[in-house]
């Protein structure tokens, strides 16, 4: 068997019927797709499979022989982010990240087909995706930021240096 | 302080963001066995034997373990803070809940693993389960603990207390009696990311244990008291949590997994599947709590009784320290001079449950909440403005005797009415959190109010 994974050839021996969310992350250690349920309710092993978003929990690898599969590690890196990574960053979009690779594929998926910033079709692409730590608003808010190019592809850093003559308590009567 | 008020990026957003984020399930180690437990089929039995002989010789499988692995097999999460520990790492003699652990197998691959657990042979005796805690004392109800239906342990009591002024004189001067039954059911946690352990046995003796727990250094303790090692034998690898809201308080996969890796001298990963998360996992408590409060026909709360039966399921985990904060807060956030508290943990043959974002609290807060809307509702009074009025000032003693400092009811219920547009009448509006005067000092909450206001607190 034969898969091109974020742009890499990869030979197989995984059994036939061996779901390819085994295959990513036991054989070939792309450990971005989550196993949140294994039975397609999560959508957490979401990955692209030639441009789609696929559950790949229930993909079986001989479905898809030669086809070219995408997970978060092929969208960007950290000093090149895809719109919907910067997004998700920017709009604090993450909270556990347990759901967030899924989240971003799906999402990947609707704004690289020409989604707009609509809120029901945000999350009629979003569907069955699921958050816990109830990120949802922060998650449909980045997505639509994405989709309307409101992004930088640049992470904002944080900056520790100390800050000349400030004071040491703010609050009048703080027991700080 | 120059944090307060920025915007910065989370520490760990950029990993989040490009799928590097390692949790445990992501960590990879090689010659790494797979687990399976056994687990109870059945509410409430009695094991009359247990054979996993055959599992052992399966192809494949390393280790099985069973309660005679376990150094010290019952112990408790609060042990080490002195709550008497009743819960087996691994059934030993009756399984009590359904899902609960009777045996263990670490092999080479997850199917094997699957195949020799249905080699354990295990025979039960099933009986009847008790589901309703309310029929927990009644003659005949189905035991759970021998030692009686509730968790026995507060003081000399067998139910948390509390008692504050005088309340049968606030009953005798009532004008209504207001009563409510409240019950909160019980709520899976439903972390995306299922229970996970990875424990790796190291060339110094050492385990290096990777674990999705919330809470690193009871689940240490809990690991050491289990396996009888000291802590230095322990390196725990934890703070990538894939959501836990409570539910990963316990101490849940980590024990059994150390114990196969310790018995087959391999590192172990035992992971739940997502029925085994529904299934077994610990929940949120339900509760039943009852009410009856003495009120003025001008919106005072005089009183209030509270009956509270707190659903522990088969083992006490954390429930004792859950009712007790319930205890505390039962009055809610209001002030209310004259209380009487009886609170029960009792057991049924349910899941155990365990923490849930503010767990006691927020169950009783729920009942106190419809209480206060139904209080106003009998007596015609508005609402708000019956919070507002009992609405804890400072200087008001809580039912557990401390003199609130900065009690934030009134500008909470100020805003929540500017809000969602709520009208007040302009004496509510004017209200703030300042010490109780004039009106909003009745003769029964005179006794009630510390003289100091609170500054003695400082």
């Amino acid at each position: 068997m034969n898969l091109t994974v974020n742009g890499v050839e990869a030979r197989l021996v995984s059994p036939p019927l061996a779901s390819l969310l085994h295959v990513l992350r036991e054989e070939l250690g792309v450990t971005s797709p989550k196993a949140g349920c294994q039975q397609g309710g999560c959508g957490a092993c979401t990955v692209l499979v030639d441009g789609e978003p696929r559950r790949s929990c229930l993909v079986p690898l001989a479905t898809i022989e030669g086809a070219r599969v995408t997970t978060v590690e092929g969208l960007g890196r950290p000093d090149d982010l895809a719109p919907v990574q910067a997004a998700f960053h920017e709009g604090y979009a993450a909270q556990c990240g347990f759901c967030t690779s899924g989240m971003l594929i799906a999402a990947h998926a609707y704004v690289e087909r020409g989604g707009t910033d609509e809120r029901g079709a945000i999350l009629e692409a979003l569907g069955g995706h699921i958050c816990r730590c109830t990120g949802y608003a922060k998650i449909v808010a980045a997505v639509s930021a994405a989709a309307r190019g409101d992004v930088a592809t640049q992470a904002v850093e944080a900056s520790y240096e100390p800050v000349p003559g400030e004071p040491e308590v703010l609050v009048k009567g703080s027991p700080a | 302080m120059k944090a307060v008020g920025a915007r910065l990026p989370r520490y760990d957003g950029l990993a989040h963001v490009t799928g590097r984020t390692t949790y445990v399930d992501d960590v990879r180690v090689p010659r790494t066995l797979w687990t399976k437990a056994l687990r109870s089929p059945h509410h409430s039995a009695r094991i009359a034997s247990l054979d996993t002989s055959r599992a052992e010789q399966h192809p494949g499988v390393r280790a099985v373990v069973t309660h005679e692995d376990v150094p010290k097999n019952v112990y408790g999460h609060l042990e080490a803070l002195g709550v008497p520990g009743d819960e087996p790492l691994l059934a030993e003699g009756e399984v009590r809940y359904r899902g609960q652990p009777i045996a263990a197998v670490a092999a080479e691959d997850e199917a094997t693993a699957r195949e020799a657990l249905e080699l354990i042979e295990v025979e039960f005796e099933e009986r009847e389960p008790l589901f309703d805690i309310r029929k927990a004392f009644d003659p005949g109800a189905p035991t759970v603990h021998e030692w009686g239906p509730a968790f026995p342990h507060f003081g000399p009591h067998d139910h948390r207390r509390v008692r504050k002024g005088d309340v049968d004189a606030a009953f005798e001067r009532a004008d209504t009696i207001v009563e409510g039954v409240y019950r909160p059911g019980a709520i899976e946690h439903v972390p995306l990311e299922p229970q996970v352990a990875l424990v790796v046995p190291e060339a110094d003796g050492r385990l290096t244990i990777y674990s999705c727990t919330q809470a690193m250094y009871f689940s240490m303790g809990v690991v050491a008291q289990h396996l009888q090692l000291p802590l230095n034998r322990l390196k725990f690898v934890g703070g990538t949590v894939g959501g836990g809201f409570g539910g990963k308080v316990d101490t849940a996969s980590e024990t059994i997994a150390a114990l196969l890796a310790v018995k087959a001298g391999r590192p172990v990963k035992w992971r739940w599947t997502r029925e085994e998360e529904f299934l077994a996992s610990s929940t949120r408590a339900p509760w039943h709590i009852e009410l009856a409060d003495a009120v003025t026909k001008d919106g005072w709360i005089l009183g209030r009784r509270t009956l509270t039966l707190h659903d522990a399921g088969a083992y006490t985990r954390f429930s004792s320290y859950g009712l007790t904060k319930h205890a505390f807060h039962h009055s809610g956030a209001y002030t209310i001079p004259n209380v009487h508290f009886d609170g029960y943990v009792l057991y049924s043959n349910r899941v155990p449950t365990t923490a849930m974002r503010g767990f006691g609290v927020t169950s009783v807060s729920y009942a106190v909440e419809l209480h206060m809307t139904r209080i106003a509702e009998v007596l015609g009074i508005d609402p708000f403005e019956l919070r507002l009025r009992n609405a804890n000032r400072i200087g008001d003693t809580t039912p557990n005797l401390v003199v609130l400092k900065d009690p934030s009811t009134v500008p909470v219920m100020l805003a929540a009415a500017e809000r969602v547009g709520i009208e007040l009448a302009p004496e509510y509006r004017a209200m703030t959190s300042e010490p109780r005067s004039g009106e909003l000092l009745p003769e029964h909450l005179a006794g009630a109010v510390s003289r100091t206001n609170g500054k003695e607190a400082g």
